[in-house]
């Protein structure tokens, strides 16, 4: 196994238990902040394994500029590139993130206002009704 | 102009420039009204040309934004499936837009509500429009934003802000799992588009992009599984259910209308877009494996669902969380026929899809026209209100006469339907449909027994204003004259949209096509 091929396990390794975690802290975390910040991490997991596909092994990295307006270099410039496509629909993504973030944020800003506290338990206690 | 393209674009520049209107004339509500009306009413007569121009033609329209053609940009192809689906939204949001002004006129913010609403328009329409995967999950996140912001349009209200906290987090797990499978998607085939994913599936030429570089089995697996999950999420199945039963009562009734009719039918509709456009037909011996498995998690999930809403329905005292259970029942059926798989079943699921929307929005309105004379949504607190409303007791008869399967209404054809679908697979699955409508009946029957012959409270001033009152008379009438019409709907509609939503070749082709002409 070549560094590079460890490097790339090694990062799918850490954005699964990234993944779990999130996964977790959203379902089972009591307070609707923590919530909040584990859906974050959730969104933002996902985003960088989706940058992850687009990702290509090459070795020295060159950065994404074309060399000279020929049909070789076209070539070559393709196959060491970085597929641009899945940062143009994480872009997107982060985009729809913050507003859901936004709202998320204001609803639980409204829903302190009215029962006075951040934990679910509590307001399970309370009912969900007037 | 092209009435493909521009069907989506309308109500979204409507609820774009609604804040800044608002300000020039200073929040007065008849202007508002008559803005939504307007915006509302143009998109109803784009959708119907649409309609029309989908039915004449042989094989689906096809619009490429700034000529940008099918694998390299984003393009909206619109089948006749889409295009019904187009004309059935277009027109409730209208008839609720109508509805809405009476039923909040004790309500400021009619400006914000009116934005929401037609961003909400804008994302429904994009979702059946759109040939495309990754706008496909850009426009479910438009229409889910617009959701959670309108459940939780009663700010004020501690059960308002709650549901619609909890509805906007399982929606946002859901739609990040989308996103996550569209990235598997675009890693395995190199492209997001479902003409070309479909055309690389069933191994058909596509100018462009190149072959599938990854493991097409393991990929299609894993994004059909979290795929499956967020639809399934969006349509409200069980176990991903929890989140409705609180979130559509809570909103204000025109909106519970809108999620419970239109709404909901996002994920189905996807389903359908995966399972029969994408990965239809003749599969590969691995693909049909994997697709076997998710239609057959899906009757099994559907079946549950239905058993499940009907049952709820009967623990109910609140009369919009009663609706909300048939909801899950209805969509519990919808699943079944998806996963089952054929033609038949494809014809059945479309004509149940349109007929529910029609009578599950009725129903709501109904409902809410006894909520905002009481201003309570506890059935006790409705009790002989029937009688002082007689056109919301027609309505709300129609409605759930209509929902439980009564001959000459609509939902008993869609039904019959249904049936047949689930009788070529099984007799226990087809009988899932029967038992559970007897049981919904049941509680159907309780409320209308409640609201029609209870003695009534003394204290409540019942009035029907005349806008509401011609609403509610305008969609029973839609749902008795579809029931009467309903074998030349099935014929002229509901076949043509299945036929072509079944031949995935057409869908292929059409995309093929057009890219072909321009590249040549």
């Amino acid at each position: 196994m070549s560094v590079q091929e460890f490097l790339w396990a090694y990062m799918w390794a850490v954005l699964l238990l990234t993944l779990g975690v999130a996964l977790y802290g959203v379902i089972a975390r009591p307070n609707l902040l923590k919530k909040i910040i584990a859906l974050t991490v959730l969104g933002d997991a996902v985003n960088v394994m989706v940058v992850l596909i687009g990702y290509r092994f090459t070795y020295p990295v060159a950065p994404p500029i074309l060399p000279s307006l020929s049909r070789d270099a076209l070539g070559a410039f393709l196959s060491s590139a970085v597929d641009p496509l899945p940062q143009a629909l994480v872009i997107t993504a982060v985009v729809i993130g913050m507003a859901v973030n936004m709202l998320l944020a204001i609803l639980t800003v409204q829903l302190y206002r009215l029962y006075g506290t951040l934990d679910v338990r509590e307001i399970a206690r309370r009912g969900g009704g007037e | 102009m092209d009435a493909v393209g521009l069907t989506p674009i309308i109500p979204l520049l409507f609820a774009f420039a609604l804040p800044l209107t608002s300000i020039l004339i200073k929040g007065n509500r008849r202007v508002v009204q008559a803005y939504a009306l307007l915006g509302t009413g143009l998109t109803l007569i784009s959708s119907f040309a649409l309609f029309q121009r989908a039915y004449s033609s042989d094989s689906p329209l096809i619009y490429t934004f700034g000529k940008w053609v099918a694998p390299v940009g984003i393009i909206y192809e619109v089948d006749r499936l889409g295009a019904l689906m187009a004309l059935v939204t277009a027109f409730l949001m209208f008839v609720i837009a109508v509805y809405s002004y009476r039923y909040l006129e004790g309500e400021s913010g009619l400006e914000w509500y009116y934005t929401l609403y037609l961003g909400l328009e804008a994302g429904l329409l994009g979702v059946v429009l759109t040939g495309d995967a990754f706008n496909l999950f850009v426009m479910i996140e438009v229409t889910s934003i617009a959701s959670y912001a309108l459940v939780a349009f009663y700010r004020g209200r501690r059960d308002a802000v709650h549901a619609a906290l909890k509805y906007a987090f399982i929606g946002a797990i859901g739609t990040t799992m989308y996103f996550l499978a569209l990235g598997i998607l675009y890693g395995a085939f190199g492209t997001v588009n479902f003409a070309d994913l479909s055309a690389k599936i069933h191994d058909i030429p596509f100018p462009v992009s190149g072959n599938p570089v990854g493991e097409v089995v393991l990929a299609s697996g894993i994004v059909l599984a979290l795929a499956t999950w967020a639809f399934l999420i969006k349509a409200a199945i069980f176990p991903n259910h929890f989140w409705l039963p609180e979130a559509h009562p809570a909103a204000p009734s025109p909106i519970s209308a809108v999620l419970s009719g239109l709404v909901v039918n996002v994920g189905i509709y996807s389903l359908m877009r995966f399972l029969y456009t994408v990965y239809g037909g003749e599969l590969v011996p691995g693909l049909e494996r994997v697709v076997g498995g998710v239609a057959a998690v899906l009757v099994a999930l559907g079946a549950v669902s239905a058993l499940f809403g009907a049952l709820m329905m009967n623990a109910q005292r609140d009369v919009k969380k009663l609706i909300a259970y048939s909801t899950i029942m209805h969509m519990g059926y919808l699943a079944m026929v998806v996963g089952a798989g054929t033609q038949l079943a494809l014809q059945a699921a479309i004509f149940h899809m349109v007929n529910h929307a029609i009578a599950k929005a009725l129903l709501f309105l109904a409902a809410g026209a006894f909520i905002h004379a009481a201003g309570s949504r506890d059935i006790g607190d409705l009790t002989g209100l029937g009688r002082r409303m007689p056109v919301a007791t027609f309505g709300l008869s129609v409605a759930t006469l209509s929902l439980v399967g009564i001959p000459p209404l609509n939902v008993f054809f869609s039904k019959v339907l249904l049936f047949d679908a689930l009788m070529e697979r099984s007799l226990a699955l087809a009988m899932v449909i029967v038992l559970s409508s007897v049981i919904a009946l049941v509680a159907y029957m309780r409320v209308l027994y409640r609201i029609w012959l209870g003695k009534p409270r003394e204290d409540i001033t019942a009035g029907e204003h005349a806008s509401m009152a011609f609403v509610l008379l305008l969609l029973s009438a839609a749902v008795v004259l579809m029931g009467l019409a309903a074998p030349l709907l099935l014929q002229h509609y509901v076949d043509p949209a299945a036929a072509q939503m079944m031949d995935y070749g057409g869908y292929i082709k059409a995309a093929v096509e057009y890219a072909s002409a321009f590249f040549s």
